[in-house]
């Protein structure tokens, strides 16, 4: 699989994100804390499914107790560096089989 | 009766959804909504309690039920907002409507046996909120009419027998809401209503209790008025003498005036004649003092309204010497008041289940027989006859209450019947472990409460459970096993323990949940210092420094 650039994940998270919290997502600047500028709509049950979301779109697995979820989920730029470093660790693994 | 003044614990109340409902009732029964401070917050407030199946919930997180569904409904109907997507909110009522040998009424969730309680509540939201109707009036109606009693109250269920006046209350209301012909003997029930009325003027729920109460009172009077009746007695003047510088209060000699015993007050005077100016001011100054900042109302003054889990919390957090615990333990005794021998989660509001456990695992009353032996005799009262308990007396059981009862009774060596208790237990069993209510999907900790309750299953059935539902990187989640939290955590060690059964690698998830002002929920919770995750959090951090600590069997949801 080719390696997705930072644009392009950050866009598909962004859509990931706009199918759970709607259109709002796509107004919010990368660093902006969901939790602050969404307030309850973006509480630990809708953070559960977005990253759930997230999950299947990047096929990635999450460990909520060995990740920090709670720093790693707060915004979209977090995200995405979380998602790359995912996607980074994988392609490593792979090109060492 | 206990009379003695709360001592200071330092906790401040945030916003109750019981009692930002009968603050709300009460100021628009008296014309005075406007004068309610922050009324667009108190909406928010209501709305986040809404859940996606359209049913709300006591906070957000926890499952619908019919009790939060009608009070945030109905308040925010009192507040001039629309209901959002009402027909959806029908159809999770709908989903609560359950069959019985008597007829068909409502649960108060999905699965379990119905009550009177959640009936009068679906009843009321169905048709007064939502615009539907309930689905079978002739059964129904036959389930209210054998709620009544061979003495002519009514009952809890068809099944219980006892009658009580907020049965009464809670049939008649469900019955007006039908707009239809009525199904009891009608002068049988209003003399037994009349009968509760004692000398002074006030009410008592049923010939069992020990004091009149405002509570019992504006129910009784409600009941009446509802079926063309009055009280036999004058009830104004001994209602008018409740009347105090805070506020109302409920009973003689209790010192609180409380949002519940404003609320009684204003609904029984309004059926009797009318609210003089006078108390309605004086109610709504009391009311005022009641609003917490960020929207919504608690049961008196914000910095003075603790509640029993917290405290019960603070003291099982606190060290064997710590000089507040004395403190701690005498506010929880304090919560054991007439007419119901176990604890109040808030003072003035109704004795609860999980409130007494955690009180007594806090050390409440450890040589206090009369006290205990109070609670004994509500336990015994409080089992359901399909065998298991609800929350409180009347309501229907669940897995979390009826492990809450035999906790309890295991701490004061009391006994409860279990065979009964095994024949619930059976009715919540699925093809892959048990539901907190019968048909409810298998968790957790329906499993273990299970487990706890019966205390027969074979410690490799109870490890099988917690092998399913351990997350591999540390704790253990309620539903499936990935995201792990802190009360399925608590519970899967303390059954654990008790069944003996090793547990270990819980280290990095108390890591993960520990925050700077305690402990979070869950390593997605933003952790706002609640006690009661901080308690639990503590326990089990005690626990793994030395594993001959014994956790108490706290449950909660």
């Amino acid at each position: 699989m080719t390696q997705l650039t930072d644009t392009e994940i950050v866009t598909r998270i962004r859509s990931v994100l706009g199918r759970t919290l709607g259109d709002a997502v796509d107004h919010l600047a990368q660093d902006a804390d969901l939790a602050q500028a969404l307030g309850e709509r973006y509480d630990s049950l809708t953070a559960m499914e977005c990253i759930t979301a997230i999950e299947g779109e990047f096929d990635i697995e999450v460990d909520f107790v060995a990740h920090d979820v709670r720093h790693w989920f707060a915004t979209v730029a977090r995200m995405a560096r979380f998602v790359g470093d995912r996607l980074e660790d994988r392609a490593l693994l792979r090109s060492e089989r | 009766m206990r009379t003695e003044a709360f001592p200071s614990v330092a906790i401040t109340g945030t916003a109750d959804l019981w009692c930002t409902y009968a603050a709300i009732r009460t100021l628009t029964w008296l014309g005075r909504l406007d004068d309610a401070p922050g009324r667009a917050d108190s909406a928010d407030y209501l709305r986040a309690r809404r859940n996606a199946d359209g049913g709300y919930a006591w906070s957000r997180g926890m499952p619908s039920d019919a009790w939060a569904t009608f009070y945030c409904a109905a308040s925010l109907a009192a507040l001039g907002e629309t209901l959002p997507d009402s027909d959806r909110t029908a159809a999770w009522v709908r989903g609560t409507w359950s069959d019985s040998s008597a007829g068909a009424a409502y649960a108060m969730m999905p699965g379990q046996a119905p009550d009177v309680w959640a009936t009068h509540f679906s009843t009321r939201t169905a048709i007064e909120l939502c615009g539907d109707d309930v689905p079978d009036r002739d059964r129904l109606l036959a389930w209210l009419a054998a709620l009544q009693t061979a003495d002519g109250g009514l009952s809890w269920s068809p099944e219980h027998g006892d009658a009580d006046v907020r049965a009464c209350y809670y049939g008649v209301a469900a019955w007006r809401a039908l707009n239809t012909e009525l199904p009891w003997d009608v002068p049988a029930l209003v003399a037994w209503l009349r009968r509760q009325q004692v000398a002074g003027g006030g009410f008592r729920f049923g010939p069992d209790a020990q004091v009149p109460c405002l509570w019992a009172t504006y129910r009784a009077v409600g009941a009446l008025a509802m079926l063309g009746a009055a009280p036999a007695g004058d009830c104004v003047t001994w209602i008018l003498g409740r009347l105090g510088d805070g506020g109302f209060t409920r009973w003689d000699g209790y010192p609180v005036a409380d949002v519940w015993a404003a609320f009684s007050a204003v609904g029984a005077l309004r059926d009797l004649g009318g609210v003089p100016h006078d108390v309605a001011d004086a109610v709504v100054a009391a009311l005022a003092g009641m609003a917490c900042p960020g929207g919504g109302y608690t049961y008196r003054e914000p910095e003075l309204a603790a509640d029993a889990l917290r405290v019960a919390a603070g003291a099982l957090s606190s060290a064997p010497d710590d000089p507040g615990l004395p403190r701690m333990r005498r506010w929880l005794e304090a919560c054991q008041l007439p007419n119901e021998g176990g604890l109040m989660y808030m003072p003035g509001r109704g004795a609860e289940i999980r409130c007494t456990l955690w009180a007594l695992a806090a050390g409440a009353f450890p040589d206090d027989g009369p006290s205990r032996q109070a609670i004994r005799d509500w336990l015994a009262r409080l089992q359901n006859p399909d065998g298991g308990f609800g929350y409180w007396h009347g309501r229907g059981s669940d897995l979390v209450s009826t492990a809450s009862a035999v906790e309890i009774a295991r701490l004061l060596d009391g006994t409860v019947d279990t065979g009964r208790l095994a024949a619930f237990v059976r009715r919540c069993a699925t093809d892959d472990g048990h539901g907190n209510v019968p048909g409810a999907p298998a968790t957790l900790r329906a499993g273990l409460h299970a487990a706890r309750v019966l205390g027969g299953p074979t410690p490799r059935v109870v490890a099988e459970l917690l092998a399913r539902h351990r997350v591999r990187g540390g704790g253990w989640a309620n539903q499936g096993n990935r995201l792990p939290d802190l009360l399925s955590t608590y519970e899967a060690v303390a059954t654990a323990d008790r069944f003996g059964i090793p547990v270990e690698g819980v280290d990095a998830f108390l890591a993960r949940t520990a925050t700077p002002a305690g402990a979070s929920w869950s390593p997605l919770d933003p952790g706002d210092s609640d006690p009661l995750a901080g308690c639990l959090h503590r326990l089990l951090r005690k626990r793994f420094v030395d594993p001959s600590c014994e956790l108490p069997a706290l449950t909660l949801s």
